[in-house]
């Protein structure tokens, strides 16, 4: 698509939407680039000189943003419930997925709406219901009860995504290692599972994105435990009677999104790719 | 069923019926511990819960002491509150109006970069606002945007005399939405871009012989060989629009409670109704708001699945 596209005819419209694509890219860069500049800046600069340089970086920022306002505990707790339940969920979905879409059973349909119905439940709708049930077991303001909502909540979606992964696979390769002598757990353990290598990346990013931030579950079944969503909103909150200290809030906010654009450049080919095959066919 | 779009219904079996001999014997024993597992998880946290909550719909209850059964009261009482009448619209301004912002830019953005140079850089780019939380952004744009905030200082340096009060009640829902197009946008581009990398160059190429414009080529090719891709993010958005709630309680409502009435959606009054910043929580309405919710995914669900899946798959 290089000497090709050069000669491609093009036509008024894609002239008049091309700054569009480009200008929306260039949003979504300046605001990064912000953002960080402004976590190193004292609060007087970010209000009154929001376009300039910080005279002095403020690297302090982010410590008080660590101790002080807690976001050092917020991420170790967020940190602890995204590798929870991206792992819980992928152990847990990952198999359930291979039976419902290489498996013909009486079941296998209606149990595959079942968990696709699961797609359209709202958090509030379960909520109340959960509250109950986890304050019964004393896990109100533990970890552990959030873990397992996040989980759960998260299986609809997973399994319905690792389905189309799981049903691509041709079927010839279970034969194959059945012919070789491999027995059905070990064919999927060896043969199918590694097979489905991006789509468990996908599915384990796309988890995290959702999972770090997440605000309404952790709102809700979390009292004093913070994790990193309700130690910004916490500190937002605060802010109304400690005055604006925006130069913390930005260091704050950019212990939240860096971790997440980090991981984001890193993966970002196979986050694509798996996107591709997932939501594809 | 309702969410039949979203089961997968390959074009050619993927498994062949056969005799059950002892390979398909072995296999079939595996049904139980592989599915079992998730399958609890799943029903004892999201469906139990759901048909209890559906249960709870019918009753006033305020959380602690007896349930007093209300048969359809609080769904009468949820119509007759105007409150819940502007989170209907608004609720419903976010499904369509948003909606259809959101697919308009990705579909022009996927037509665009499918031949842009670096169209790899502007796709990873355009992602960002999807990798944020909505938290975030909702506190980065009431900076932004507040009366002495950046937004109308730019505009003021350009000459314009009277910025628009983007935060002021009038025109705060607006500005929510916005917000939510921009933070929608990128995800939904990045989807159709990777569906439309599986049509074979070939075919882009023919039709560019043909005389075939951009738009056209977009139009004939593109759109149709993503249908299904499209249909799926169709019943996502809705249901994601049907949800929406954290942005919304975030950019309103960063002054500590409940952003203001005339921002709220379903989920918001569904929330206010257990939590309330007053007094005492009122499950049975709360309940009756997310009822109403799963009712209304399930009709869209329908809807979109009878709009979308009458075309013939296309296979290639």
């Amino acid at each position: 698509m290089t000497t090709r596209t050069v000669r491609r005819s093009r036509g008024p419209l894609f002239l008049l939407a091309m700054p569009l694509a480009w200008s929306l890219a260039v949003f979504d860069l300046f605001v990064v680039g912000w953002m960080a500049l402004s976590s190193l800046k004292t609060t007087r600069e970010v209000v009154h000189d929001p376009w300039g340089l910080p005279a002095q970086l403020q690297w302090g920022n982010y410590a008080e943003a660590w101790t002080s306002a807690a976001f050092g505990e917020g991420v170790l707790n967020s940190l602890l419930l995204v590798t929870g339940s991206g792992l819980g969920t992928i152990l847990l979905a990952a198999p359930a997925a291979y039976v419902l879409s290489r498996f013909r059973w009486r079941l296998s349909g209606p149990v595959t709406v079942l968990f696709a119905m699961g797609l359209g439940i709202p958090g509030p709708a379960i909520m109340i219901p959960i509250y109950l049930g986890l304050d019964r077991m004393g896990l109100i303001d533990s970890l552990t009860g959030l873990l397992i909502v996040y989980i759960a909540t998260n299986l609809p979606f997973s399994v319905f995504f690792l389905t189309a992964f799981f049903a691509s696979l041709p079927r010839e390769l279970e034969e194959a290692a059945a012919l070789d002598g491999s027995g059905p757990y070990h064919t999927y353990w060896r043969v199918m599972l590694p097979l489905t290598r991006s789509g468990l990346i996908a599915l384990f990013i796309l988890q995290a994105i959702g999972d770090w931030g997440e605000t309404f579950f952790a709102l809700s079944f979390l009292r004093e435990q913070k994790t990193i969503s309700l130690t910004l909103l916490n500190f937002v909150q605060t802010m109304q009677y400690t005055g604006a200290r925006w130069s913390v809030l930005f260091a704050g906010i950019c212990i939240v999104v860096i971790p997440l654009l980090l991981l984001y450049l890193w993966m970002s080919s196979r986050l694509i790719e798996g996107i591709a095959a997932g939501y594809g066919k | 069923m309702a969410v039949r779009l979203l089961e997968r219904t390959p074009a050619r079996p993927a498994v062949r019926r056969e005799g059950v001999g002892p390979f398909e014997a072995a296999r079939r024993r595996m049904i139980g511990p592989f599915l079992l597992p998730a399958l609890v998880c799943y029903t004892l946290v999201m469906i139990v819960p759901s048909v209890f909550t559906v249960w709870i719909s019918f009753n006033d209850w305020a959380g602690a002491g007896p349930m007093e059964w209300a048969g359809l009261g609080n769904y009468t009482e949820m119509v007759a509150d105007p409150v819940f009448g502007r989170s209907f619209a608004n609720t419903m301004k976010i499904l369509f109006g948003v909606g259809a912002a959101v697919f308009v830019i990705a579909f022009v953005l996927t037509m665009l970069l499918q031949d842009m140079a670096g169209r790899k850089f502007v796709r990873a780019v355009v992602f960002f606002p999807s990798l944020v939380p909505g938290l975030v952004i909702a506190i980065l744009w009431g900076f932004l945007l507040d009366p002495d905030g950046l937004a109308t200082s730019v505009l003021k340096s350009l000459g314009v005399p009277d910025p628009p009060l983007w935060l002021a009640p009038e025109n705060m829902f607006t500005t929510v939405m916005a917000g939510m197009t921009w933070l929608a946008a990128g995800t939904y581009t990045v989807i159709f871009m990777a569906a439309a990398d599986r049509i074979p160059r070939t075919f882009y190429e023919a039709a560019e012989l043909d005389g075939a414009s951009a738009a056209r080529r977009f139009w004939h090719i593109t759109v149709p060989l993503t249908w299904d891709v499209i249909g799926v993010c169709a019943v996502l958005w809705a249901i994601g629009a049907l949800k929406t709630f954290e942005f919304v309680l975030v950019f309103a409502g960063a002054a500590g409670s409940l952003p203001p009435t005339d921002l709220w959606t379903f989920s918001v009054y569904a929330y206010a109704g257990a939590f309330p910043s007053d007094g005492v929580p009122r499950y049975g309405i709360a309940s009756a708001a997310a009822v109403l919710t799963m009712v209304l995914t399930v009709v869209l669900t329908l809807l979109v699945r009878r709009v979308m899946g009458r075309r013939e798959r296309t296979d290639y």
